[in-house]
């Protein structure tokens, strides 16, 4: 064989193999891939790991962290280093107020959804507010949004949370509703429907891609720039606030701190799921594979007995690993 | 060529002996050759000009001779030896020095500090002594005492100068760097006549000092009141050096655009007089603001109105101002005779205003998004929709593709897989799609190839019938002349002269471009 038919062959088997290569680096792949491997892995460690009721279970887990995701992940699809940290704690203030406006009383389920959404967006706006009027990074407001309302909790509450979840609330979250799913998954499919039109159907949603595209493209063709920005924002305080509501009704009562595990897991899942960092790339679909994939191999973890500091340690290094592999990706594109 | 009574064959002899030759220089960028055979010798003790339209390759020279950037062929000669340098250090070290045309100075550091930047004297490798370093400083700001303006200190941070305060630091940074060969890039732009004057003296005593001067500016008074010989270029050649005593204004502009253009000058009489009806639509009243120096301006019904003159003379800001990108301090903008207020680009939208950016990258394409958003973006913003039809939008934007020959694989195509020009006719196509009355297109066939230009120009006379009013800015003078009914001429922020019908023409754009600065300082 001489060398030029050696080039062509292997130039041709390149071609040939593109579009599958292209398929095996597209995230849902990717996620699809994951979470077949934890369920088998799982399977083959604890039997029952990978049961239908157990999948469930875990699903309702990764519905609530999917509805955190949504928020994050608006607001970084929004670019200009667009994050938001105060995730954690705005669930947390959701999760207490709706406790506290319920009081266990089925009645007042509605009212309190609608306190709980209106004043954890409007700590979304504040957020918002900070980062596109006062300029200060995404990344630093949500930091001291955080801090804050970490502080206004222990001092509002003076450390001893009270409120909890109506019977109806818990039972939409735990038992069956249609086909064997539990209610908030029902949601959780209603909610992904309802953000990729919102993506990919509506001005607002061709302005988010705009802004996280190329901001001054945007502007010069008429998007609201900044009021976008803001709404952005104040969309991840009220998802933020939605995941309190729903978790409260998860486990019942409020503690303190309830939130404060979801905030990393948010922005990993919406990496996960193909949405760049930089902003203008990626949709919720992915997202929520993002979503389950890690709540599955929490649970994985969590059946090998390994601790949360562990899992911790396991889940920061996928995040920089996704970056790893996604940054490589962009680059190898360019 | 019997009007060309001077030529680089009859070039006078220098003086003496050349301290630096720079022979057949040659430099591409890409596709786009910067320089084609640029040549220039300068003896020592003389104040050489350095002369050319847009893009005829004075600049890249420079950098070439001030080891900015190296050739691709051709020998620069430092007192008869071949040179190769290979950064501004090396230049530097064998004593040529440049005042850029892009102040070079550091924000955050004093003026003092910024005049000796590199060779402070150090005390034991480590401390300066601040004290010695202001004296220095102040010493040679003596110079320009009683014109430089308020604040103008040694210890001042060179953020909070003026424009021309900074220009008076850069070149008193270039002149305490006593070099040899001095190169000025447009150091007088920013300047006021007094300052100029001041500065004239400076370099009068570099040239008795023995130094070789090159001193590049876009202003025929001040050429011809500094210089001893001058070099013209054109296209990146050097078509010729002469004394600055046997040449007149109009014989320079001949070389400047080459007599083969002037003869064959465009033909303004194909346009029919009757396409600008003489309704104004947009009248702009003396327009300030950073680098707009009161500009006024009527654009009628159906008329291109052309922007001309050297880069950056304010014409791209004009534009942004009138749409509201960076709106200007002062002045009024009238449309249909109606003061309006523009806050910002949906303001501007709004009044059926639409600015298409030739720098496409930084102010137009969406990259990665499908060519269908790219399209329909401003529409949609314009029309106040929430949910979006794609098929009832997808309608109303294939018209607009199928108007500009646009070529794609389809709507749903990311528009980074097109072509540069294709690119650019999405980034128009936007604005068509948004169908406004008053088109801004700033500079918009840059970097785009011949025949998405062609098919631009018919377009745009096209959109004129069918009395949409266009002010159009545009880098390239010969486009310019042949797409505009009428031009106005920038300097320094104003219009200097307005050219139409038989004016319109290089020769005049030109001349009015170089000479009349003269009459905008006057009233400046």
């Amino acid at each position: 064989m001489t060398l030029d038919t050696a080039i062509s062959g292997r130039s041709n088997a390149v071609k040939k193999w593109a579009p599958a290569v292209g398929v095996v680096r597209k995230p849902l792949f990717i996620a699809g891939v994951a979470m077949m491997g934890i369920l088998v892995a799982g399977e083959i460690v604890a039997p029952g790991f990978a049961a239908p009721e157990q999948i469930i279970k875990m699903l309702v887990v990764a519905a609530l962290l999917g509805i955190v995701a949504a928020g994050q992940n608006l607001v970084i699809l929004g670019g200009k280093e667009g994050i938001d940290l105060s995730v954690g704690a705005t669930i947390t203030l959701g999760a207490l107020i709706a406790g506290n406006v319920m009081q266990g009383q089925d009645s007042m389920i509605a009212i309190a959804l609608i306190a709980t959404l209106a004043v954890t967006f409007g700590v979304g706006l504040l957020n918002g507010i900070g980062v596109t009027v006062l300029r200060i990074p995404p990344l630093v407001m949500t930091l001291g949004m955080l801090g804050v309302l970490h502080g206004s909790l222990i001092l509002l509450t003076r450390g001893r949370p009270s409120g909890n979840s109506a019977e109806m609330l818990s039972n939409l979250v735990d038992d069956p509703l249609i086909f064997g799913l539990p209610g908030i998954l029902i949601v959780w499919i209603g909610l992904g429907i309802l953000v990729t039109l919102l993506l990919r159907r509506t001005l607002f949603g061709m302005r988010i891609y705009a802004i996280g595209t190329n901001e001054t493209a945007a502007r010069l063709s008429g998007v609201p720039v900044g009021i976008t920005r803001t709404l952005l924002f104040g969309l991840s305080g009220m998802f933020a606030g939605l995941a309190g509501f729903f978790i409260l009704g998860f486990t019942g009562n409020v503690f303190l701190g309830v939130g404060d595990q979801y905030m990393l897991p948010s922005i990993i899942a919406v990496v996960f799921g193909g949405t760049s960092l930089a902003g203008g790339r990626g949709g919720y679909v992915g997202t929520m594979a993002g979503a389950v994939v890690l709540t599955l191999l929490q649970s994985l973890l969590t059946t090998l007995h390994i601790d949360p500091s562990g899992r911790q340690i396991i889940f920061g290094a996928t995040l920089l690993l996704l970056m790893l592999f996604y940054g490589r990706q962009q680059r190898l594109r360019s | 060529m019997p009007s060309e009574p001077i030529t680089a064959a009859n070039g006078t002899i220098p003086r003496s002996l050349p301290v630096l030759r720079a022979s057949r220089i040659a430099k591409r960028y890409g596709g786009v050759t910067a320089l084609a055979e640029g040549e220039l010798e300068l003896a020592p003790g003389e104040v050489h000009v350095l002369i050319g339209a847009n893009g005829s390759g004075k600049s890249t020279l420079c950098k070439i001779i001030a080891g900015a950037t190296g050739p691709d062929s051709g020998v620069v000669e430092l007192d008869g030896a071949p040179r190769h340098f290979k950064a501004p250090r090396d230049a530097a070290a064998v004593g040529i020095s440049v005042c850029y045309q892009e102040l070079s100075l550091i924000p955050q550091l004093s003026v003092a500090q910024n005049i000796f930047l590199g060779r402070e004297k150090v005390v034991a490798r480590t401390f300066v002594n601040s004290r010695k370093l202001n004296d220095d400083a102040a010493r040679l700001m003596e110079r320009f005492q009683g014109v430089a303006g308020e604040n103008f200190f040694p210890n001042t941070l060179v953020s909070d100068l003026s424009a021309d305060q900074q220009q008076l630091v850069e070149i008193l940074k270039t002149a305490a760097e006593d070099g040899r060969i001095v190169i000025f890039d447009e150091p007088t732009s920013s300047l006021d006549n007094r300052q100029v004057e001041l500065f004239f003296g400076l370099v009068r005593e570099m040239k008795s000092a023995g130094k070789a001067i090159v001193f590049i500016s876009h202003r025929m008074r001040e050429l011809f009141e500094i210089g001893d010989r001058m070099t013209v270029m054109r296209n990146g050649r050097t078509v010729g050096t002469f004394d600055a005593a046997d040449a007149t204004e109009g014989q320079i502009i001949g070389m400047m655009i080459g007599n083969d253009i002037v003869s064959s000058a465009q033909s303004p009489q194909e346009k029919s007089p009757q396409a600008r009806s003489a309704k104004t639509v947009l009248q702009a009243d003396n327009l300030t603001g950073r680098t707009l120096n009161g500009v006024s301006l009527d654009l009628a019904e159906g008329e291109i109105l052309g922007l001309g003159g050297l880069h950056g003379q304010g014409q791209s800001a004009l534009l942004r101002s009138l749409f509201g990108a960076d709106p200007a301090a002062d002045g009024i903008i009238k449309i249909d005779g109606k003061v309006v207020k523009v806050s910002g680009p949906r303001a501007a939208m709004a009044l059926g205003l639409a600015y298409v950016s030739g720098d496409r990258g930084r102010d137009g394409t969406l990259s990665h998004r499908p060519v269908f958003e790219n399209l329909a973006l401003a529409r949609l913003n314009k029309s106040h929709a929430t949910y979006i039809d794609v098929a009832a939008v997808s309608d109303q934007v294939l018209p607009v593709a199928e108007r500009l020959k646009l070529k794609y694989a389809g709507l749903g195509s990311p528009i980074s897989q097109l072509s540069g020009g294709n690119q650019q006719k999405v980034v128009l196509g936007r604005w068509l799609a948004a169908e406004p009355r008053i088109l801004l297109l700033d500079d918009p066939t840059k970097g785009i190839d011949l025949q998405t230009k062609k098919d631009l120009y018919a377009l745009l006379a096209e959109l004129c019938l069918g009395g949409m009013s266009i002010l159009f800015y545009s880098s390239d003078d010969t486009e310019l002349l042949s797409v505009s009914d009428r031009v106005l001429v920038f300097a320094d922020g104003q219009v200097v002269d307005e050219l139409a019908g038989e004016r319109l023409t290089e020769f005049e754009l030109n001349q009015a471009a170089f000479a009349s600065s003269a009459s905008a300082e006057a009233t400046a």
